[in-house]
């Protein structure tokens, strides 16, 4: 037995040994920029490919001058409430979709034919051209689709129901379209990644349950959810980095206007630092506020999905049972 | 016993009504998804862009179907030449940095599940926390970076970074706890191979499914990134095909490489992390 620790230990600097490109890489590429743009944000640095950042206090300016002055405009509000308006409203239905599909599709029982047509039909917006050009087709035949039934049901709702023109304006709006379009463009994802979760499953697992007579909606809460739990992590962090990071689909709209309608954050952070007066400073406490979004959101889906509370549970009993050997001795 | 069968009966009924709900909703989707794209190969091939002189000075353009089936030449004349360009620098920072990205994934998840280190699980925990923090955040920072260095219109800057990517680790590292048993290695190692010939030639091969998920997926982040390029490629000799290019042709250029790449890798992705599972 000491022997083949030994020789375990003699393999170990090989862990080590293949991370170095990844860690020095991203030390590089990822932490140093991260923490450069934390310096800058208590920095002043305007004007396009300034480089030389005067710390804020060491200019007689408060320090979190940068905050304050992005945390009072109004398009920072908008932004910030455009961005989770898009998220949330593109994510709940895309996902009800995608997982009351997979969960049909790999359903034993019902033996659905053809899923790789379907799997390559749903991912064929994202791709096809990513989104840059499938996003402005699927935007401009929405909005012909939009608009045409918008207008249809106006004309049809002036006969009574009570529903005016103005109901309907929300389905012809830029933000409408702009939350089809990102379920259209990321639909496919959440629904490879779901079947590929699903199909993982051993088949006794399904078995079992069935003959228990478990109903389908028991089987989907009770065992498919929390067998695929790893999955949906990965899912909901996907997820959530495509949507408050949402940038492409709305800015196809142009740049955002008086009623700033498809303003995000990104959009907002770009605006401030590569446009008009290019004030870097600005744009990295808008950064840095939507990483501390990101923190908060991924604590949450921490919590939720991937710790273990039967480990936690089980880590807990074992040391009170050690402290109860303790006092006995 | 005739209770049975009538239960019976209602759940086979049941199955049908789902099974038929789920065609027509998977089909009407399809359609509604496809529609777009069948209008895009339409506007391209079979309508046609002309100037046209009006009264006095004025030139407008007039969008008209075409009556005939489109030439060799016309095909020619829907690309500009900076297409081509942008094509070109689009295919070298995407084929290298999804070849970087993928390999240096697996041989991180692979450290990660195959040798007992003693910062092995304080990694795979930072892995996990840094996947959940995208790097467009920090992107005045690698702007700033690169206005110091000089690195602006170089492609170096897109390719590089895409090596350390913890959301790829992540997906890899999933794939190999399915999949990965200790005796390949072992006898191996028996048979005298060394650590980084084992990694190449028995556990790239093992890990083709998630290869190729992955593959796919990063092809096409790379292949239609747009944040990165619009900031830091200004001059139009290095833009990739995102950000340059006519209208009509740079959309089919955009098409046709992920097409290409998912015809030749689907086969695998389609049970891709199935395969892992059945075998532990």
């Amino acid at each position: 037995m000491r022997n083949k620790n030994h020789i375990e230990r003699h393999y170990t600097k090989w862990g080590y040994f293949f991370i170095i490109p990844f860690v020095v890489v991203f030390l590089a590429f990822n932490f140093w920029p991260l923490a450069s743009t934390l310096y800058y944000a208590f920095c002043d640095l305007k004007h396009a490919g300034n480089t030389h950042p005067d710390f804020l206090p060491s200019i007689g300016k408060p320090l979190f001058k940068n905050f304050t002055e992005v945390l009072k405009a109004k398009y920072f509000h908008s932004a910030l409430k455009n961005s989770f308006f898009f998220f949330l409203a593109s994510t709940i239905p895309e996902w009800l979709l995608a997982f009351w599909l997979a969960a049909m599709m790999t359903d034993r029982r019902m033996r659905i034919k053809g899923r790789f047509i379907w799997k390559t039909a749903f991912f064929f917006p994202k791709l096809i051209a990513g989104t840059a050009l499938a996003g402005s087709l699927l935007i401009q035949f929405i909005s012909i689709v939009a608009n045409g039934t918008g207008y249809s049901v106006a004309a049809f709702a002036m006969n009574g129901f009570g529903i005016t023109a103005d109901d309907m304006k929300f389905f012809t709006s830029v933000q409408f379209i702009i939350i089809v379009v990102s379920i259209f463009m990321h639909f496919g994802i959440t629904f490879i990644y779901a079947v590929a979760g699903i199909t993982g499953i051993p088949v006794e697992t399904f078995e079992a349950a069935e003959i228990d007579g478990a109903t389908r909606t028991s089987i989907f809460f009770r065992i498919t959810l929390p067998c695929i739990k790893p999955m949906l992590f990965f899912i909901t962090v996907v997820s959530v980095v495509d949507g408050i990071g949402m940038y492409d689909l709305p800015s196809y709209f142009g740049s955002f206007d008086t009623t700033r309608s498809n303003l995000t954050l990104m959009m907002y952070m770009q605006n401030q630092a590569f446009q008009g007066s290019y004030a870097y400073d600005k744009a990295s406490a808008i950064s840095l506020i939507i990483l501390g979004i990101y923190i908060i959101l991924a604590v949450i889906i921490y919590f939720i999905l991937l710790r273990d509370k039967d480990e936690i549970q089980l880590k807990k009993l074992i040391r009170q049972e050690r402290r109860e050997l303790k006092k006995g001795i | 016993m005739s209770t049975n069968e009538l239960t019976l009966t209602a759940e086979k009924k049941r199955t049908i009504a789902l099974k038929i709900t789920t065609y027509v909703v998977s089909i009407l989707l399809a359609m509604l998804i496809l529609s777009p794209f069948i209008l895009m190969l339409y506007q391209t091939f079979g309508e046609e862009i002309k100037m046209v002189n009006g009264a006095g000075d004025n030139r407008y353009l007039e969008i008209k179907p075409r009556d005939h089936i489109i030439t060799w030449k016309e095909f020619k004349g829907l690309f500009s030449e900076g297409d081509f360009i942008g094509f070109k620098n689009s295919m070298i920072v995407t084929c290298i940095s999804t070849f970087l990205n993928i390999y240096f994934s697996a041989i991180t998840a692979y450290a990660i599940t195959a040798y007992e280190w003693k910062l092995r699980a304080a990694f795979e925990k930072f892995i996990i926390v840094a996947m959940m923090v995208p790097a467009t955040v920090s992107t005045i920072g690698f702007v700033q970076m690169c206005y110091k260095y000089h690195l602006i219109n170089n492609l170096i800057m897109l390719i590089i970074p895409a090596l350390a990517t913890p959301m790829t680790v992540f997906f890899m590292r999933m794939y190999l706890k399915a999949t990965f048993s200790r005796d390949i290695v072992e006898s191996a190692r028996i048979d005298g191979a060394g650590e980084f010939r084992i990694f190449n030639q028995i556990i790239l091969p093992l890990m083709k499914p998630a290869i190729a998920t992955q593959t796919i997926f990063c092809f096409v982040a790379s292949w239609s990134n747009e944040w990165v390029p619009r900031i830091i490629l200004i001059e139009g000799e290095s833009r990739t095909l995102p950000i340059m290019g006519s209208y009509q042709g740079s959309q089919l250029l955009m098409a046709i490489p992920p097409l290409i790449l998912y015809l030749f890798l689907s086969k695998y992705i389609v049970e891709g992390i199935a395969l892992g599972s059945v075998k532990a």
